[in-house]
């Protein structure tokens, strides 16, 4: 297709569906939804109020779908949506909202505006209005299988480094193990020794596991575009990588949104159920330590440390207690963040946001919210599992010049495991 | 019975002194007037000097479509009262339920009455007048109440509707209302009407409206014509179970224990939040009681229409109108609508489907600068 303003509005018109219709018709414009919104509660901008991001689509709605809309178009009462109309609203759509979801948990009448706002950036996209950078990351991730563009090669090298380090194999297009284990891109950048801490974790817990030379990363800037055919192209990668190798279980990585996106938008996207499990790598290292196959050693003092819950995982995902049993397990003095689980504060950068330049102040700024939430705790470490989570809170700490140190929750429990004589 | 009063000509004043009440007890009567309707307390001496020095008025009470009850209510209520005083005072020319007189000579009188004081005289109307197939359906002497009521209108001052039925159309107009009755005020539109309603009306509202007609001129009216001083708060607002009601306290039966203990009667079907009239402070048989009082929700009779206001028995919250049929056909036409509009929007919805070509990575040209 070529993108253009009439597949944008046709886009529109296309991906209406009942729950949208409903949430729009009973949407009482109260307001709530502002008040959870962090771009909102941080600038004071009332343009930021979550609803208002998908203006353009609800009078497609009204004038497309509503008896009173058709009238007033009939009688040219009502305002065409323009191609200024969508990309005005390329900033309250893509550059200013993490699609965190704390608004969807909010409304009162129970309307889902994340889910809405995703189809809003799908009609943008069709409109050929996406961002440049998650337009370039989705042709990164289709052609390296990588979001930041780390072909296979790359993880290769990385397992060879692994396998030297820890005198572990690790194994590659393995088929019949356990699990077939995917990675972010921020972690084979930054994080990369999470791949030695793994092999450590699952040869200790006696779990065979692999990686895929076709799909090796759950990242999915298909999903922040809202282009639902790309989306379902990478998540098809990687259900088809798991069905060659026959795996039951796949693991997603520390990174919300590849976990919103293979764990529960996947089936929706591609039309058809898994022939295997998804689950977060904090699930399964959960899972492990209530078997008994987790040996950690306790945390050495009593470090105060907090945890930050990304919004795709726990508020979105669901995932909420597995970090609190791990955490308790290594720390005796954590403490819970004000607002904390389904109910947490989104970092400001996911959603593709911190890849986005033009939103990079606003980001900046909105991080004022989780600096006093982490602030008024009196912590030192702050522990996530979430890469891009980790990402926005690193910058910020820096940014604020705080006494902070960021880490993965994998990173720390393996940081904790007992060495082979300690046991 | 009126003729040779109305020679005299004599004062009220003196009319009262010579009934052998005192100046007190009038000034009495005339504060229990005045504060009744709320005036000012300077308005009583005011009152109680104008209407000494008051002439006698001529009054034509003309009885159409009703029961005579408002009649009764008047006449019967209290012994030798003020009330029934200031009605014996006043020159009451023409009422064919209480005159002496009869057949011919009645009509006569009235018709004398309507010529020496043209212009003057106040004509009071009780019942309602049935207008359909040319009025026969009620007459006196021969005439219809129609043509008597155009005819006695024309030439006097002021018209007062006594009774819900001469005010609003009451039972002669309810449902189907086969004589096709309707009210004073639906025939004659060039008088001023005060309407005094209720089945029947309270006696003190009407000698007070009278009073205050007499000496200050027509009071002020709500808009259902109804004097706002007798009409102006509900039942509801003055009554004195209205504590129960506020504090959710109501008789659920009559023979309950809120009934027993004097609850609320909300539920039992009150028509009290929605009647105004003076019940409730003023009440019934010199001040005796009044409906709530005696254990019975107010039926609303000083409101239009209040017959066809659904039952006396089911409280004002499950609405008047019987809504089944209604509902029935509201949600099939609903669901028609519903249907329709669902194909209109499936139809624009597999439009847009089938002009829709997948986004790929070709498209991601970052055409957005």
């Amino acid at each position: 297709m070529t993108t253009s303003l009439e597949q944008g509005i046709n886009t529109l018109k296309r991906v209406i569906d009942a729950p949208i219709a409903s949430y729009f018709s009973s949407c009482t414009g109260c307001g709530i939804c502002s008040s959870a919104c962090i771009f909102f509660t941080e600038t004071g901008d009332p343009k930021y109020t979550p609803i208002r991001r998908v203006e353009p689509m609800r009078r497609i709605w009204e004038q497309e779908y509503t008896v009173i809309g058709k009238l007033k178009k009939l009688i040219g009462l009502a305002k065409e949506v323009t191609e200024q109309d969508l990309k005005d609203n390329v900033e309250l759509a893509f550059e200013s909202c993490t699609t965190c979801g704390r608004c969807s948990m909010v409304c009162p009448i129970g309307n889902d505006i994340v889910y809405m706002i995703r189809r809003m950036r799908e009609g943008l996209t069709a409109a050929g209005l996406a961002p440049k950078e998650l337009q370039a990351a989705a042709v990164r991730t289709m052609e390296t299988g990588s979001v930041m563009g780390f072909p296979m090669k790359t993880l290769e090298a990385m397992v060879k480094a692994a396998e030297e380090e820890t005198g572990i194999e690790i194994n590659i297009d393995k088929p019949d193990v356990d699990y077939l284990l995917l990675l972010s891109s921020a972690e084979v950048m930054q994080f990369n020794e999470i791949i030695s801490s793994l092999a450590k974790i699952f040869k200790e817990a006696g779990v065979t596991w692999t990686f895929s030379s076709k799909a090796h990363e759950a990242g999915n800037p298909g999903m922040h575009m809202g282009a639902s055919e790309i989306e379902a192209m990478m998540i098809n990668r990687i259900v088809e990588a798991a069905e060659e190798l026959n795996i039951k279980k796949v693991i997603s990585p520390e990174c919300g949104h590849a976990y919103m996106a293979i764990r529960w938008e996947g089936p929706n996207v591609i039309g058809r159920p898994y022939p295997f499990e998804v689950y977060h790598i904090i699930e399964v290292l959960d899972e492990l330590r209530a078997q008994g196959k987790l040996h950690t050693r306790a945390s050495s003092g009593t470090v105060p440390m907090t945890f930050h819950d990304p919004c795709q995982a726990a508020r979105r995902g669901g995932v909420n207690e597995p970090q609190r049993n791990l955490l308790n397990m290594m720390s005796s003095n954590f403490k819970e963040m004000n607002d904390s689980m389904a109910c947490n504060w989104c970092c400001g950068g996911g959603g593709g946001m911190n890849t986005i330049e033009k939103a990079e102040p606003l980001v900046r700024k909105v991080f004022h919210r989780k600096r006093q939430q982490i602030e008024e705790l009196d912590v030192n470490i702050v522990v996530t599992m979430c890469a891009t989570c980790r990402n926005t809170l690193e910058e910020g700490v820096e940014d604020n010049g705080m006494d902070v140190t960021v880490l993965g929750l994998t990173e720390v429990v393996a940081n904790h495991l007992l060495k082979e004589n300690e046991s | 019975m009126t003729e040779e009063r109305v020679d005299k000509a004599e004062t009220l004043g003196g009319s009262l002194i010579s009934n052998g009440v005192s100046r007190r007890t009038f000034l009495k009567f005339c504060s229990t007037v005045a504060s009744a309707m709320a005036l000012p307390p300077a308005a009583a001496k005011a009152m109680a000097e104008k209407l000494s020095q008051a002439t006698r008025q001529s009054v034509i009470w003309l009885s159409f479509q009703e029961c005579t009850g408002c009649t009764e209510s008047i006449t019967r209520s209290h012994k030798p009262t003020l009330e029934s005083l200031i009605f014996d005072f006043i020159s009451l020319d023409y009422h064919h339920t209480l005159q002496a007189a009869s057949g011919d000579a009645a009509e006569h009188a009235r018709e004398e009455a309507q010529k020496k004081h043209k212009g003057k005289y106040i004509l009071i109307v009780d019942g309602a007048i049935p207008v359909k197939d040319g009025g026969v359906y009620s007459t006196i002497a021969g005439i219809t109440n129609l043509q008597m009521l155009q005819d006695v209108a024309k030439d006097a001052m002021a018209i007062v509707s006594v009774g819900t039925c001469a005010a609003y159309g009451g039972l002669p107009k309810a449902n189907p209302n086969p004589t096709g009755a309707v009210a004073v005020s639906d025939i004659v539109k060039d008088k001023p009407i005060i309407n005094i309603p209720g089945c029947p009306p309270i006696p003190v509202v009407m000698t007070g409206v009278l009073a205050h007609v007499l000496t200050f001129g027509i009071p002020e009216l709500d808009s259902h014509g109804r004097p706002m001083a007798f009409f102006g708060d509900s039942i509801h607002d003055r009554c004195y179970r209205r504590p129960f009601y506020d504090k959710g306290q109501f008789a659920k039966g009559f023979d309950d224990e809120g009934a027993r203990k004097g609850w609320c009667l909300f539920e039992v079907g009150c028509k009290g939040p929605t009647t105004h009239n003076a019940c409730a402070t003023v009440k019934w048989n010199n001040g005796t009681s009044f409906p709530i009082q005696s254990g019975h929700g107010c039926i609303g009779c000083s409101e239009p229409d209040f017959w066809d206001a659904g039952s006396f028995y089911k409280p004002l919250s499950t609405g008047s109108m019987n809504m089944e049929g209604w509902a029935t056909g509201a949600l099939a036409a609903g669901a028609a609508v519903g249907v329709a509009s669902g194909l209109l929007n499936s139809n624009t919805k597999s439009k847009a489907e089938a002009k829709h070509e997948p986004v790929t990575l070709e498209d991601m040209g970052a055409k957005n600068e």
